[in-house]
């Protein structure tokens, strides 16, 4: 006669026992999800690096790119690049050199967004230049600033005109430019 | 006399630069003037405060601050950061010497012109010695926070006061520390603005005279610390300032182009105790003073409208009549427009550009005094671009038009313009030789064949001109005893065969361009010559001198002609001697020998040497008179001068042909609305 395990009662197993399975399970489950993340870590990785790869090959990131290693703080995306001197960008140049060895290194510098910056040597901008423009600017700010009360050529003629002992008509110019 | 069809020009858009500095030279007469293009002008008082030299400007170079040091030395300073010494016999920059403190603002001499101090845009003041062939760093006074805007010397030279932002600084001299400070601030309600010392002046009692932004001008008690008198001349700044060697007189010049006079006057009559007033006003600008300089008997001041205004005190004038007079100088002393007349062509010298231009055409006729139209209009042809920040010396264009030559300090370009139909090239010439520069003077030959350079040391250098186009080094002329100043002025003679030049020792010296050879040296006279031209059939040399002078010398007889003794003998007209701007141009016609045309600023004159020459009684301006007169009548009251006063301001004036006059205007509206913006102007009603 065929024998029905329906009729059975289940296997009884111990509290312990069943325990230990739902823990495995869980670890086994847990480490999957993290080997799954890790995967998709790997994945995005090594497109970073890919991407990286391509901008490399450009000679002028290749001179601007910091020195990779963990020594080299990073920087903020926003700092100017006037500011580095050109004694600075040639050590970087240098390391940029080793760049080509490494792989699986992410750096922030090079993935950063377009600044509002412009490059310029400083031969071509003398310091002399700079402090003269200052001066030139104050001293328009104050000659002809808000508070100096200037007033446009057309207004300033057409009263002397008004103010002539023979008063004549006020001034206006056919060439609008003129004020 | 003749009728003419005159081309009325006024499309030269000459603006002049407006005056930064002024520097009197009490011994020797002379202001020294800076312009805000970098230009520096000498001005010679005693000659009719004729414009002797000019040194152009440059684009890299600002001058805030002139003065005169020991040996009649002229040195500059501006916002380059650099004390500039000025050849004034090269007419060029002798050397520069970097200040240390940044862009400088101020400078002055001690009262021996041996040490130089400067006033810098880091707060600094420093002490330069005048050594022979330079200047050379002596020390920093101490350093103070804040831009050093305007300094003086105490008349003892013991101590500097400077004036700054917010404040006044007093400094020992020999041991370079602050000994005074002094707040200057405006305590009005709401005023958030900072009070400028603009100026600043150390009179012999001690007491120190500031202007500033807000109007004022102050009297302070340095030791002290006290303000002794405060007056508000203005609403706008009062940027400069300038008082009397006597210390009894003060003047002011303000934004709004008015200059005051403030006089230390007894506070009743026949007291002991004396008070500054604020005498006489002057509105002679219509732009901002920058510039003042009271000398011992007048009171001058620049502005930027480009004027300089030279008021004569009247209590100090030892002649009353024309010495009395105010003069105003709006334009240069000198050419900046060549005519080519064959070509009918105009060539303006800007300072960094030259403009060559066509004149039109009409073909109708018309009676005295209407405007005829036009059939073609005039044309620009050409602009010639300055490379580089330097302004340009001298530029010419040859009878032909084909020929364009212009000097700027380091470099002189010659260039050749081709005519085919309606199209126009420039090329330039090759292989010009080397010469040493810059040239002060440039002029063709009649027959456009050779160029001559005026230059330094009264050398002259013949550049000979080839077809197709290259130039050749043919001779260079010397002054037989030596000259050491340049060449401003020069002539040369319808056949080809006589050279004048003019030094800036004033002697005039007449070469033969046949042999190459010194011919002969017109008698010297002591004032400047202003114009010169040789007479195309009698080769007669006519020269106009600064104090109004003509004189008519003949090359081949050298010596003076009878009809120039004739007019020293009677003596010009006393209102043609009083005329206030100089001959720039002499030229003749070639239909009518004996006549000379010449013009100044303000009136363009016809010559008649077949007339009788008018005596004192007689009116000098007649020409309205004559035409009022029948025929019979006007041979009686006929004299030689024929001027015209109806156009002006006239910067240039010559005969096309001998029925055509072209006549260079540049009225002064037209440039005034293209200088810095003045103040507002405030009337009551309006």
């Amino acid at each position: 006669s065929p024998p029905s395990s329906e009729d059975e009662a289940p296997e009884e197993v111990s509290f312990g026992a069943a325990r230990e399975v739902v823990e495995t399970e869980r670890k086994l489950m847990g480490e999957a999800a993290r080997r799954h993340q890790e995967l998709l870590k790997e994945k995005r990785r090594r497109r970073q690096e890919l991407f990286v790869e391509q901008k490399v090959r450009s000679p002028l990131t290749a001179r601007f790119a910091p020195p990779p290693g963990p020594a080299a703080a990073p920087r903020p995306t926003n700092c100017p690049l006037p500011a580095e001197t050109e004694a600075a960008a040639r050590g970087r140049a240098a390391g940029a050199g080793r760049r080509a060895a490494l792989t699986g290194f992410t750096s922030l510098y090079l993935t950063r967004p377009k600044g509002n910056y412009t490059a310029v040597r400083l031969k071509d901008r003398s310091l002399t230049g700079l402090h003269q423009e200052l001066a030139k600017d104050f001293l328009n700010a104050q000659l002809y600033g808000p508070d100096a009360n200037r007033v446009q050529a057309n207004e300033f003629f057409s009263l002397e005109n008004k103010k002539d002992p023979v008063k004549k008509a006020a001034v206006q110019f056919v060439d609008k430019s003129w004020g | 006399m003749g009728e003419f069809e005159v081309h009325r020009v006024r499309f030269f858009g000459l603006v002049p630069a407006g005056v930064r500095c002024l520097a009197y030279q009490r011994n020797g007469a002379r202001l020294a003037l800076a312009r805000t293009d970098g230009a520096v002008e000498i001005y010679n008082f005693a000659a009719n405060y004729f414009q002797e030299k000019v040194i152009p400007g440059n684009e890299a170079r600002s001058v805030e601050a002139l003065c005169w040091g020991a040996g009649d030395r002229l040195f500059g300073a501006g916002l380059g950061g650099e004390i500039t010494e000025y050849d004034l016999s090269r007419l060029c920059v002798a050397h520069s010497v970097d200040g240390g403190g940044g862009p400088i603002w101020t400078m002055a001499a001690n009262s021996s012109g041996t040490q130089l101090a400067i006033g810098c845009e880091d707060g600094s003041i420093k002490l330069f010695e005048v050594v022979p062939g330079g200047i050379q760093f002596e020390r920093n006074m101490d350093r103070r926070q804040g831009r050093i805007l305007c300094l003086s010397w105490h008349p003892s030279d013991t101590y500097i006061a400077a004036g700054s932002i917010d404040a006044i600084h007093v400094f020992n001299v020999s041991s370079g520390q602050t000994v005074q400070g002094i707040m200057v601030s405006y305590h009005m309600q709401k005023v958030k603005r900072k009070c400028i010392v603009w100026s600043i002046a150390v009179l012999s009692s001690g007491t120190v005279v500031t202007s500033d932004s807000f109007g004022r001008v102050q009297f302070w008690d340095w030791e002290q610390g006290t303000l002794q008198e405060s007056h508000t001349v203005s609403t706008s700044a009062v940027l400069s300032l300038s008082v009397s060697e006597k210390e009894d007189s003060i003047i002011v010049g303000t934004s709004t182009g008015a200059t005051y006079q403030f006089q230390l006057l007894p506070v009743k009559t026949g007291s002991l105790e004396k008070r500054w007033v604020r005498t006489k006003p002057f509105q002679h600008h219509t732009h901002d003073v920058r510039a003042v300089v009271h000398s011992s008997t007048a009171l001058i001041s620049g502005g930027l409208d480009a004027q300089l205004v030279i008021r004569p005190l009247m209590e100090k004038v030892q002649k009353k009549g024309y010495d009395a007079a105010l003069r105003k100088f709006t334009f240069p002393h000198r050419r900046l427009v060549c005519c080519a007349r064959k070509a009918r062509l105009l060539l303006f010298q800007f300072s960094q550009h030259l403009e060559l231009w066509r004149l039109g055409s009409t073909d109708k006729t018309g009676k005295d005094g209407e405007v005829l139209p036009l059939c073609r209009m005039p044309e620009h042809l050409v602009q010639l671009k300055s490379k580089g920040p330097e302004h340009i010396y001298c530029s010419c264009v040859s009878p032909c038009g084909s020929w364009v030559a212009y000097s700027t300090a380091s470099r002189f370009h010659l260039y050749q313009v081709q005519y085919k139909g309606n199209s126009i090239s420039v090329k330039k010439v090759p292989k010009v030789p080397k010469l040493v520069l810059p040239a002060y003077q440039l002029q063709f030959s009649a027959d456009s064949g050779s160029l001559f350079i005026a230059s330094a040391q009264g050398s002259v250098h013949v550049l000979q001109l080839l077809e197709p186009g290259g130039c050749k080094h043919l001779h260079t002329f010397w002054p037989p005893s030596g000259c050491p100043e340049a060449v401003y002025l020069l002539a040369v003679s319808a056949d080809g065969h006589w050279l004048a030049a003019v030094g800036g020792d004033w002697a005039i010296h007449v070469y033969n361009l046949k042999c190459f050879k010194h011919h002969c040296t017109v008698p010297t006279y002591n004032c400047a010559v202003t114009a010169l031209a040789i007479h195309p059939v009698t080769n007669n040399l006519v020269i106009a001198y600064s104090d109004q002078q003509l004189f008519e010398f003949s090359i081949p007889e050298k010596q003076y002609t009878a009809w120039s003794r004739m007019v020293q003998n009677s003596g010009l007209h006393k209102v043609w001697l009083e005329r206030d701007s100089p001959i720039t141009h002499i030229t003749f016609n070639p239909k009518n020998p004996s006549h000379i045309l010449l013009h100044d600023m303000y009136m363009f004159c016809i010559l008649d040497k077949s007339l009788p020459l008018p005596d004192n009684s007689a009116l000098l301006m007649n020409q309205s008179t004559l035409k009022q007169l029948p025929e019979t009548a006007r041979q009686w009251q006929l004299h030689a001068f024929k001027i015209c006063k109806k156009f002006q301001p006239l910067l240039f004036a010559d005969l096309l042909d001998e029925n055509s006059l072209v006549m260079v205007e540049r009225p002064i509206m037209d440039f005034k609305t293209q200088l810095p913006l003045p103040i507002q102007q405030k009337k009551f009603g309006t």
